[in-house]
């Protein structure tokens, strides 16, 4: 690869996800990249968090079985990760993703909330 | 007294991670055993301790970015994963250590057997995780383990023989007896126990904890050559003073009631108090810094919110982690295993896996792209690369020196 040429990938993968209040969304598990119909050039249409998206990342294994427990953690046993669409990206740079919505109108929030619902806040004093 | 508050963070660490159960143990252990002949092992850890500390301390305030987010971003996730793994199960063994350590001391305050204490010290120190304001716990513990300056005091009231003290600690040889690969086991436990990794990871997230910007760069410096060097004096100090009391006796220390026999002997009834004080603070800090960082470690890995400035209902995923990090080292001490045994295979653990902690810190150090005109200075990567070489020796050296000498006897 010619020099100062950076991927998405680079740009993107493991980068911490913001959303509008500043609350921790998630890591970018990986990316989602689109050919338009008509041939284009490939476009980014979508971030893709969780372990569906992380486990073919770690490979083996160890990434498949990964990925299995998240499967069984997704609705419905959906294998295609939880995506968060370009569109809701407001700014990225190197360090950070900043997204135009709350973490809780995301799917990401799933075991955050359960976590919260269920476990910390049924125990006195988490709020 | 507004400068001296700002490094509770430094004391904290060094209370917690530097003296804890680990180090109180090896170093009364090979005080009694090895007099001051391995005190180096000490002043080596240290040193590289304060070139690590204040590089985590500025990572944090400049990047704004704790250990365990660079790691990830800088080095894949297949190595941060394998990395968080190893760390978070040392944390956990160490949690565990910490845990009996603590049981240990009330045992020997109050008589009643330490299998009692164990789960009332695990709730104890979830319920610290739960409540109690990073600020207060640094500040609490922070002073009350400074109680352990009573071995300095003690050394001078014991008939302490300085001019051979000084000249073993600068002149290290193996004593008379004893084997080469038994005082070299015992100087990689010392340097396990001093750098155990989860001291850097608690003070490069208790650094974004403490909202750490460029301009309390000052500050991360002062509490990682401060705090550390006063850990050192302190281990040092327990260290010493089994030399005049238990060594000519040749005692083999596998007793934390054995490490007050100097202090009973030279200040009675108060200097034990005080010494319980301190090992209760230091230990219980160690309990909670261990339980935090695997808490901070996955949290970061996975993106979570973390950290004790957010309420828990709003970092339910790290506080999950935590609680069950605390319920499983709790239950592993309740299986009746030796704490002691269990402190000295933990340390010797931590001194094998070092390098995995100290080497992307080091990466992340020299990064431009995250720290700008605060990257390592040459004389700094010179000697933290030789550091570097001297923990990669040391974690090699670990398996061969741990079957050799059947972990140190």
């Amino acid at each position: 690869m010619p020099q100062g040429i950076v991927t998405a990938n680079d740009m993107l993968w493991d980068r911490q996800i913001y959303d509008r209040d500043g609350v921790e969304v998630g890591k970018v598990d990986d990316i989602e990249v689109t050919i338009p119909d008509d041939g284009g050039a490939p476009t980014l249409t979508a971030l893709l968090c969780g372990p569906t998206a992380l486990g073919p990342r770690l490979g083996g294994r160890f990434g498949a079985w990964w990925t299995a427990i998240g499967q069984r953690l997704r609705p419905g046993d959906e294998l295609y990760p939880v995506r968060v669409t370009a569109d809701m990206i407001v700014t990225f740079d190197r360090h950070e993703v900043r997204l135009n919505v709350t973490a809780a109108e995301l799917p990401t929030n799933r075991l955050r909330a359960w976590t919260r619902q269920y476990i910390i806040g049924r125990i006195p004093g988490s709020r | 007294m507004r400068g001296a508050l700002k490094i509770t963070l430094g004391i904290m660490t060094a209370i917690g991670g530097f003296v804890d159960i680990g180090d109180i143990v090896t170093a009364s252990l090979t005080g009694a055993r090895f007099g001051m002949t391995l005190a180096w092992a000490v002043v080596l850890a240290t040193a590289i301790m304060v070139l690590y500390g204040e590089m985590a301390g500025r990572v944090a305030a400049v990047s704004k970015r704790a250990m365990f987010d660079v790691v990830r971003e800088r080095l894949g996730v297949r190595f941060a994963m394998v990395n968080l793994g190893a760390n978070a199960l040392l944390s956990l063994l160490t949690l565990a250590a910490e845990i009996g350590g603590v049981a240990l001391v009330l045992h020997l305050v109050t008589g009643i057997h330490y299998l009692i204490w164990v789960p009332v010290v695990g709730l104890g120190v979830w319920l610290t995780i739960w409540r109690l304001p990073f600020q207060a716990l640094e500040t609490v513990f922070g002073l009350l383990g400074l109680c352990l300056l009573v071995f300095a005091a003690a050394l001078v009231l014991l008939p302490t023989d300085w001019g051979s003290l000084w000249h073993e600690a600068i002149h290290p040889s193996v004593p008379a007896g004893e084997a080469l690969p038994t005082w070299l086991f015992y100087a990689i436990s010392l340097i396990g126990a001093c750098l155990v990794p989860y001291q850097v990871i608690f003070f490069s997230s208790g650094g974004r904890e403490e909202k750490w910007s460029v301009k309390d760069m000052k500050d991360a410096r002062l509490n990682a050559v401060v705090g550390f060097p006063l850990g050192m004096v302190l281990s040092l100090s327990i260290m010493a003073a089994m030399v005049p009391v238990l060594r000519p006796d040749s005692v083999d220390v596998r007793h934390l009631g054995q490490v007050t026999l100097p202090i009973a002997q030279a200040l009675g009834v108060l200097g034990l108090i005080l010494t319980f004080i301190g090992f209760f603070a230091c230990v219980f800090a160690a309990a909670t810094e261990s339980a935090l960082s695997i808490g901070y470690s996955v949290a970061q890995y996975f993106g979570w919110t973390w950290g004790k400035r957010h309420k828990p209902s709003a970092a339910p995923r790290f506080h999950v982690v935590c609680l069950s990090s605390v319920i499983a080292a709790t239950g592993f001490m309740l299986t009746s295993v030796d704490p002691i045994t269990v402190t000295i295979i933990t340390v010797v653990l931590a001194a094998a896996a070092i390098p995995l902690t100290y080497l992307p810190l080091l990466v992340v150090a020299n990064d431009r792209e995250y720290m700008g005109r605060y990257v390592n200075k040459h004389w700094q990567n010179g000697l933290a690369t030789i550091a570097l070489l001297v923990m990669v020796v040391v974690s090699l050296a670990t398996p061969p020196l741990l079957f050799a000498t059947k972990a140190g006897q």
